[in-house]
């Protein structure tokens, strides 16, 4: 566990915002260049390609590679940058946090918080994205030499250990899915397969999913497993069809998923003895896999997801051992295809 | 090695009210050789009395506060989670999401409900406190309480930054003043000074109540942190004072009315000094001069401030312009009043 943790730091270190992916596929790459064939795509996308590359069967394993933060839309007259949000950001846990501005040079930030009793609504309101404030403290004049507009932010936080296994970060949503595809091309490496496998680290997710329907296109694919995270139990949330952190891959079953598929991921995990729970959903899936399955003429895809809690924020927990578990299963189902 | 490494190590110490010790120590090991005496009183003040060249005719006290705002765990949950309680005055808004440090040793979150399961109406709505917990990754109560106990300290996980001219920090409020302080000492102030670094400023200013009475001085300035309301969405006017601007006299605030003479003293003194300085454009906030001010028979009172946003989140900026500014004021202004009598 020791190992992965340190994986999923390194993963979680390197930024990652959607359409900024760069720095994030770099260090994956540097991760599976000894035991892949690494390719970054003209999206920026990261393809690692491994098993038997003449098989008639060709498993696409997907996560994403892009994480959500903000991007900066302007600069006001007293310098603050003006910020959209780049993917499902979650406005009330902005004010007070600080940030790091990748403009022309890495800057430490703040988001705004104004003082309540100058803010209507006081304590009670938290303004929207788009009417908060990043602030560097420099004039305007200093900050248009160094920030542009488009330029990417992300919070300023470093990965934490917290107890047992359990460990919490930034962009774990989905660099845990990222690290559980790089474990299982480890737990596989020296093994003949029957099958042909690309990883895809697919940029974009978090605004539309460009990355995976591009990724699933140009790889074309027999069948496929997207991995992503899903919500685990927490103070709140009702828990009702819902992961557990430890309580192993989430196996999902929705319309859009390959059933046999899903029975499958779901035997292994019996006959491994790997927890596991079941994801239920009744429209789409709200994942990659809603997009690979319906690439070209059609893709058999399953979806295997990393229980997290406090999704969108800058404090996700995961539990490794459910990374580790996801890995195992995959890897066992790898080896039973072709 | 940095201009600023005290403030650092200060900055990055943890001390909420009632738990200043790590800076305490920090702060006795820099002054005790630049002192002639060095006295922790019970509730932990430090009171530091140091020789100038010249006896003043008006005894006088510096005052900054050591202790930060912050959280106290007070419960757990069954499935593990922590309660908590704020320490000191803290925007709710500012909590979800953040990583924190239980007793300096232990991470943990403040996590939030997933933005994909609000309501509609939550969305624009600050988190009740009572619906935030810190996750250390316990799976049970039990396993939280061998590790957490009722009454730990919980700290903000912050950045140091340096860049640009700024310092971005946690509790800059008021280990910069603390910082300022000590600097003092070290460059040796012109008459007899007595020094005081108080404990408890955030949660009523019971150092200072206390450091007052002991020390009894005829005058004292508070050196503190002000809020900069000088932030996007405030129109000027309403700012209360600017970071870049020079050091902030007040000359009322929510719990003191300062002495008007040493008021105007001190825009003098920084125009001698040559020394920017502004003075505080709202009657809003409160310090330990309130306490001061009013202990014994009576205290005639200063207080210059280093304007601060973000003054009680995890990460705050000032201005190394203004700490410099704040730095040449205290010294000419304590020459200034320590030289003129008073009755």
């Amino acid at each position: 566990m020791k190992e992965l943790e340190q994986l999923m730091f390194r993963l979680c270190k390197a930024p990652g915002i959607s359409g900024g992916e760069r720095l994030a596929a770099k260090v994956v790459a540097a991760e599976l260049s000894d035991i892949a064939k690494v390719k970054i795509d003209r999206m920026g996308s990261l393809t690692a390609e491994f098993g038997n590359p003449k098989a008639k069967e060709h498993v696409l394993l997907d996560a994403h590679l892009d994480q959500i933060g903000l991007v900066v839309t302007g600069i006001d007259e007293n310098g603050f940058l003006k910020v959209g949000r780049c993917g499902g950001m979650d406005a009330r846990v902005l004010p007070g946090s600080a940030v790091t501005v990748y403009g022309k040079e890495t800057l430490c930030g703040v988001v705004c918080c104004t003082p309540p009793h100058l803010q209507e609504g006081g304590e009670d309101q938290v303004p929207p994205v788009d009417k908060m404030s990043v602030d560097i403290g420099l004039p305007h004049d200093e900050v248009e030499k160094v920030v542009f507009p488009g330029d990417r932010i992300l919070f300023h936080t470093q990965p934490k250990r917290l107890l047992g296994t359990r460990v919490s970060a930034a962009g774990l949503d989905d660099r845990a899915g990222v690290a559980a595809f790089i474990r299982c091309a480890q737990i596989l490496s020296g093994e003949k397969l029957s099958c042909r496998v690309t990883i895809l680290c697919s940029v974009q997710e978090e605004v539309g999913g460009a990355g995976a329907k591009t990724g699933a296109f140009s790889a074309e694919p027999t069948q496929a497993i997207a991995t992503d995270v899903s919500f685990a139990s927490q103070p709140g949330v009702r828990p009702v069809n819902i992961g557990k952190l430890g309580g192993g891959p989430m196996i999902g079953i929705a319309p859009v998923l390959n059933r046999k598929m899903t029975d499958r991921l779901i035997a292994l995990a019996k006959e491994k003895k790997l927890p596991f729970t079941r994801e239920v959903m009744g429209g789409d899936t709200g994942t990659n896999s809603d997009d690979i399955a319906t690439s070209r003429g059609g893709v058999m895809t399953g979806l295997v997801s990393i229980p997290l809690r406090y999704m969108h924020t800058p404090a996700e927990v995961i539990d490794l051992k459910d990374v580790e578990n996801t890995a195992q299963l995959i890897a066992a189902y790898l080896r039973e295809v072709g | 090695m940095s201009r600023f490494e005290l403030l650092r190590e200060l900055c990055e110490a943890h001390g909420i009210s009632g738990r200043e010790d790590a800076v305490r120590n920090i702060i006795l090991r820099e002054i005790e050789p630049l002192a002639d005496s060095v006295q922790v009183t019970p509730l932990g003040n430090i009171i530091a009395f140091q020789k100038g060249k010249k006896r003043p005719k008006t005894s006088l006290m510096l005052d900054a506060h050591m202790d930060e705002v912050g959280l106290i765990i007070t419960d757990f949950t069954e499935e593990g989670f922590l309660r908590f309680s704020t320490v000191g005055g803290i925007d709710r808004r500012i909590l979800p999401g953040k990583t924190v440090w239980i007793e300096g040793k232990l991470s943990g979150v403040i996590g939030v409900k997933p933005i994909h399961l609000l309501e509609r109406d939550e969305r624009e709505k600050s988190v009740p406190l009572k619906d935030l917990f810190i996750d250390i990754g316990a799976e049970t109560r039990e396993e939280a309480e061998k590790l957490v106990a009722p009454g730990d300290a919980v700290i903000f996980d912050s950045v140091f930054d340096l860049s640009h001219g700024k310092i971005k920090s946690k509790a800059l409020d008021d280990r910069a003043g603390c910082a300022l302080l000590i600097e003092l000492m070290r460059d040796g102030l012109a008459y007899d000074t007595t020094f005081v670094f108080s404990v408890q400023e955030e949660v009523g200013l019971n150092g200072a109540k206390t450091a007052g009475y002991a020390v009894h001085p005829q005058a004292a300035i508070a050196v503190e942190c002000t809020t900069a309301a000088d932030v996007a969405g405030v129109e000027r006017g309403r700012d209360v004072c600017r970071v870049g601007e020079g050091p902030v006299v007040s000359f009322m605030d929510r719990r003191t009315l300062y002495d008007r003479e040493y008021y105007q003293l001190a825009f003098e003194a920084a125009k001698a000094a040559g020394v920017k300085c502004q003075p505080k454009r709202a009657v809003a906030g409160g310090n330990d001069a309130g306490a001061i001010s009013t202990s014994c028979g009576g205290v005639r009172m200063a207080s210059v401030s280093l304007p601060c946003r973000y003054l009680h989140a995890p990460v705050g900026i000032i201005s190394q312009d203004d700490y410099e500014e704040a730095k040449k004021l205290l010294a000419v202004l304590a020459e200034r009043i320590a030289e003129t009598d008073t009755i």
